[in-house]
């Protein structure tokens, strides 16, 4: 060995100007309904762009092949799924055209826990591999900018990638709400298939309002996005659904990857939870973004002697989180309201406060306790399903956490799942074991909503039919207190018949 | 507390002491970065009256600990040195007759890296473990009112030390009745004992590496998290090497002076590959965390210095931070022609026999290589200043240039 030689971290090559639109730049982590989107805004501002392929059970023992020993589960798997994909384009494009014709981007900032060091692993596949000069860019969230022009974050691409998020999260809620219903099996995933591609088609070939403040305006106040959204609606419009299918809601926490995946990565749980019988309520992304900067908020709001001009910038920030929610709303809107709201970050706070301090980042932080204790208090789910990967750091500690609250309220369903990867009987069977009590509480809802207004299934199926839009997809049913979807119907019925 | 900056500068110099706080006995776990933040939590609370007598640790970890104190209060899978918390909080509340448990959660560090880092922050499940493990004596009733203990762990970030007396005088007010300024002051001590603390075992392990280039000796340098000095955590596997008679300096307390630096690191900055001796940039792009990024340094340090001719790494198993630096701390260290030796996995089980072992195959190679290392790291600070102290033997003779 050379005595002089000191070691290097690695260094991508630039990506230069006039390298884009050339090079293809492959990204991953989300659904496949958010990479679809954001293949349409990035396609907008002139890239080429290609999502990484569906995880699969495989690249959990490539990438722990690859990397070293003892990573989380996420980590593992999204390293496996960067080698198998560079392996499987090598095989067809040959190594020198993936080196040359495709650059990975990767989010690597958010700090406290392995999520800001994703990228050492990568890096593990890329030398193991011996692809050390394929192209890998962090996107640190807080300094989006990258070298030599290849890579350039303006204020469209990055309003095209928050549409993406909010439009993927919204048609993924549509898809969990309706899907447990639908009438024809397999109508809402191929209206969903359309809807996502009629959305990218509009993301992609959004009109250019400039690089700067006629991108910020034309982005907060067009109408461009709920119009598209109004075709999408027609599109579910056409979906029937039958509301008295009696199921118990199951809610969704856990860490951010494998709450938000939908796939081998965390053993297909969704549509595992809807083969038994359940309707899922699945995390949105954009929590993740207004829990960031309500955290970002509430660190000003500590140091608020210190910090310069304190009111301008609380007035700034609660200026954009207002405008967040509003666009989040609106489009809410134009679906009727049928996808969630976003959960009050100040609610969360302060329910999960005596149990988890708000300022603990990593993994969900404060959220894990506190979506839980706002879903089952406010009567929005029958069941928590928190999905913690093995290995995990942050989450395996609010799960402990988990277990004062729990004191305190017995009452609350809760199956914290730990996914490895290897043990899906075992985790899948302890999670069955709480649906069953969930299915019960379900059922006795829905009976007790059916005594409380003296109708019968018949009675509901009679009027159903003299008001056949009540059985559209996009037929909003209030909350009348109760968790499970049915027993609200029955009430919303009961109300319309003047029974309640 | 809108108003308190507005008080806070008038009475911040000097002031009694609100009430007598002599009686009230103080317990802290001795847990994760405690380990590196002792010193800060005694000068602190002598300064809000509480005799020294009084501020009473836990015992090291040891399996009887958590055996005794701690099993059946965690609800989870963890690293070895969070699981243990509960056995010392355990301990104290039943062994210690205490008024108080302060368990802080410590987010971030103080740390001589800051500046060309990004940040400083603890391993997320450091701070978070209180909560965690508080959790296991509030589950069935609460365990701390039954024992007439009150339970206090403030949220605290070192890195922002303006922010501290905000952050313990919300979390103590109550329980040890004290004002704003009486912690503001208090934290201050508390701040200048944690300096004096650090620069004394800095200039201590200076003495020892100093001793190394005067006698030509070889010196093994232990890279780990600060609580792995803890023999129920660490093994005490730096004392095994030390019985065979190597002094052993931990990257913790390595020293940063000047004169050492510019020896060290001089050529790098001059060549505009880092911007100054405590940038790791050029070997570790995500400085996030405090202890990794010390750590990462220590690699560095070592891959420089002549006479620390192995290094031996110290992991416990599962843990989540330490994962990714495997392979560039190795390769930092072994590209320089340093020796690298890692005791991975470490939890409860303490297999001495096999750690003595290894103990002593590792003994064998760094005899063995040592002289050849020792001149070829010199070889490469040829041109530059040696710091005084450090008066350079010339090599032996008989050592070759490559291995
Ligand atoms: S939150 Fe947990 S699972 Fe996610 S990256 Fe961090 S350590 Fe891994
Ligand atoms: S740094 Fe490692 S050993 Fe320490 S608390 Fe974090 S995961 Fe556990």
């Amino acid at each position: 060995m050379e005595v002089i030689q000191q070691y290097r971290a690695y260094r991508p090559r630039p990506l230069k100007g006039e390298e884009r639109g050339k090079v293809k730049i492959v990204y991953g982590g989300l659904t496949w309904k958010h990479e679809r989107l954001i293949q349409g805004a990035l396609e907008n501002a002139g890239y080429k762009a290609e999502p990484l392929p569906e995880i699969k059970r495989a690249d959990l023992d490539i990438g722990k092949e690859l990397i070293d020993t003892g990573a989380c589960c996420p980590t593992t798997f999204t390293a496996g799924n960067l080698a198998r994909f560079l392996k499987e384009k090598s095989e067809r494009e040959g190594r020198e055209g993936v080196k040359e014709g495709y650059v990975f981007v990767t989010i690597g900032a958010c700090g406290p826990c392995r999520f800001g060091q994703y990228h050492e692993s990568y890096e593990r596949v890329l030398e193991n591999l011996d692809f050390k000069d394929f192209r890998m860019f962090l996107l640190d969230l807080l300094q989006m900018e990258q070298n030599e022009g290849g890579l350039e974050i303006t204020m469209p691409l990055t309003f095209g990638l928050v549409y993406s998020m909010f439009l993927g999260d919204l048609m993924t809620d549509m898809e969990y709400a309706i899907r447990p219903y639908e009438v024809i099996p397999g109508e809402t995933d191929k209206v969903l298939k359309e809807s996502i591609e009629l959305i990218y088609d509009r993301l992609k070939n959004r009109p250019s309002r400039g690089k700067k403040w006629g991108s910020l305006l034309w982005h907060v106040t067009t109408p461009y996005f709920v119009k598209v959204l109004k075709e999408v609606r027609e599109l579910w419009d056409k979906v029937e659904v039958d509301r008295l299918r009696v199921k118990p809601r199951v809610k969704i926490t856990g860490e951010f990857w494998l709450q938000t995946h939908e796939g081998d990565g965390n053993y297909n749980i969704k549509r595992w939870l809807e083969q038994e019988g359940a309707e899922v309520i699945p995390p949105p992304i954009a929590v993740w973004m207004d829990y960031l900067i309500y955290l970002s908020l509430w660190k000003m709001e500590e140091s608020r002697e210190f910090v310069e001009k304190f009111w301008l910038k609380k007035a700034v920030i609660k200026l954009l989180l207002n405008l967040y929610h509003f666009t989040y709303n609106r489009l809410r809107k134009a679906l009727n309201n049928i996808p969630n709201t976003l959960p009050p970050q100040e609610e969360l706070r302060s329910l999960a406060k005596p149990y988890f301090h708000h300022f603990l980042a990593g993994g969900e932080g404060y959220m894990l306790i506190g979506k839980a204790l706002y879903a089952h208090l406010n009567k929005h789910a029958h069941m928590i399903c928190e999905l913690s990967p093995y290995g995990c750091m942050p989450n395996t500690m609010s799960i402990g956490a988990m277990q004062a609250v729990l004191g305190k309220y017995p009452d609350l369903l809760y199956a914290p799942i730990e996914i490895k990867g290897d043990a899906e009987v075992h985790a899948l069977s302890r999670c069955q074991m709480i649906l069953t009590e969930a299915k019960k509480r379900a059922q006795r809802e829905f009976e007790e909503a059916l005594e409380r207004t003296g109708l019968s299934v018949e009675d509901i199926r009679n009027y159903e039919d003299e008001r056949p839009e009540l059985r559209k997809a996009t037929y909003k049913v209030p909350h009348y207190g109760y968790a499970g979807t049915s027993a609200n119907y029955v009430m919303h019925v009961a109300k319309l018949m003047g029974r309640v | 507390m809108p108003f308190i900056s507005l008080f806070k500068r008038r009475t911040a110099e000097g002031g009694e002491l609100k009430k007598d706080r002599s009686h009230i006995r103080v317990g802290i776990p001795k847990f994760l970065n405690v380990w590196s933040t002792h010193r800060f939590w005694i000068g602190f609370l002598k300064a809000l009256g509480i005799p020294a007598k009084n501020i009473v640790f836990s015992s090291d970890t040891s399996e009887e600990q958590f055996r005794e104190y701690g099993k059946g209060r965690i609800g989870m899978d963890s690293c070895y040195p969070v699981k243990v918390l509960a056995g010392h909080i355990g301990e104290l509340l039943t062994t210690k007759k205490l008024d108080i448990i302060l368990a802080p959660m410590v987010y971030s560090l103080p740390s001589f890296l800051r500046g060309h880092v990004v940040d400083t922050l603890s391993c997320t499940r450091v701070p978070m473990s209180v909560e965690n493990i508080k959790a296991g004596f509030l589950k069935e009733c609460n365990e701390f009112e039954k024992h007439g203990v009150k339970f206090v762990n403030p949220f605290v970030s070192f890195a922002e030390p303006h922010l501290l007396p905000k952050q313990l005088y919300e979390s103590l007010k109550d329980a040890l009745d004290v004002s704003y300024e009486e912690v503001e002051r208090a934290v201050k001590k508390g701040l200048e004992e944690l300096k004096r603390f650090d620069s004394e075992m800095r200039k201590k392990t200076r003495e020892i590496l100093e001793w190394c280039a005067q006698n030509n000796h070889p010196c093994i340098l232990i890279l780990a998290r600060p609580y792995h000095m803890d023999p129920g955590i660490g093994h005490e596997i730096d004392v095994e090497f030390q019985s065979l008679g190597y002094p052993v300096v931990w990257g913790q307390y390595l020293p940063t002076d000047k004169d050492l630096m510019d020896w060290l690191f001089g050529a790098e900055i001059e060549a505009g590959i880092i911007k100054s001796p405590f940038d790791i940039s050029d070997v570790w792009t995500s400085s996030y965390s405090s202890n990794t990024n010390e750590i990462i340094w220590g690699a560095k340090f070592a891959a420089r210095f002549p006479w620390i001719t192995a290094v031996v790494r110290l992991s416990s198993y599962e843990c989540g931070m330490d994962q990714p630096t495997y392979t560039p701390v190795q390769k930092i260290v072994e590209y320089s022609g340093t020796l690298y030796f890692k005791f991975g996995d470490l939890d409860e089980t303490r297999p001495s026999g096999s750690i003595r072992i290894r103990v002593e195959t590792i003994d064998y190679y760094v005899k063995k290589y040592s002289p050849h290392i020792i001149e070829r790291k010199l070889k490469r600070l040829e041109e530059r200043k040696v710091p005084e102290g450090f008066g350079v033997i010339p090599p032996p003779r008989n050592a070759s240039t490559s291995t």
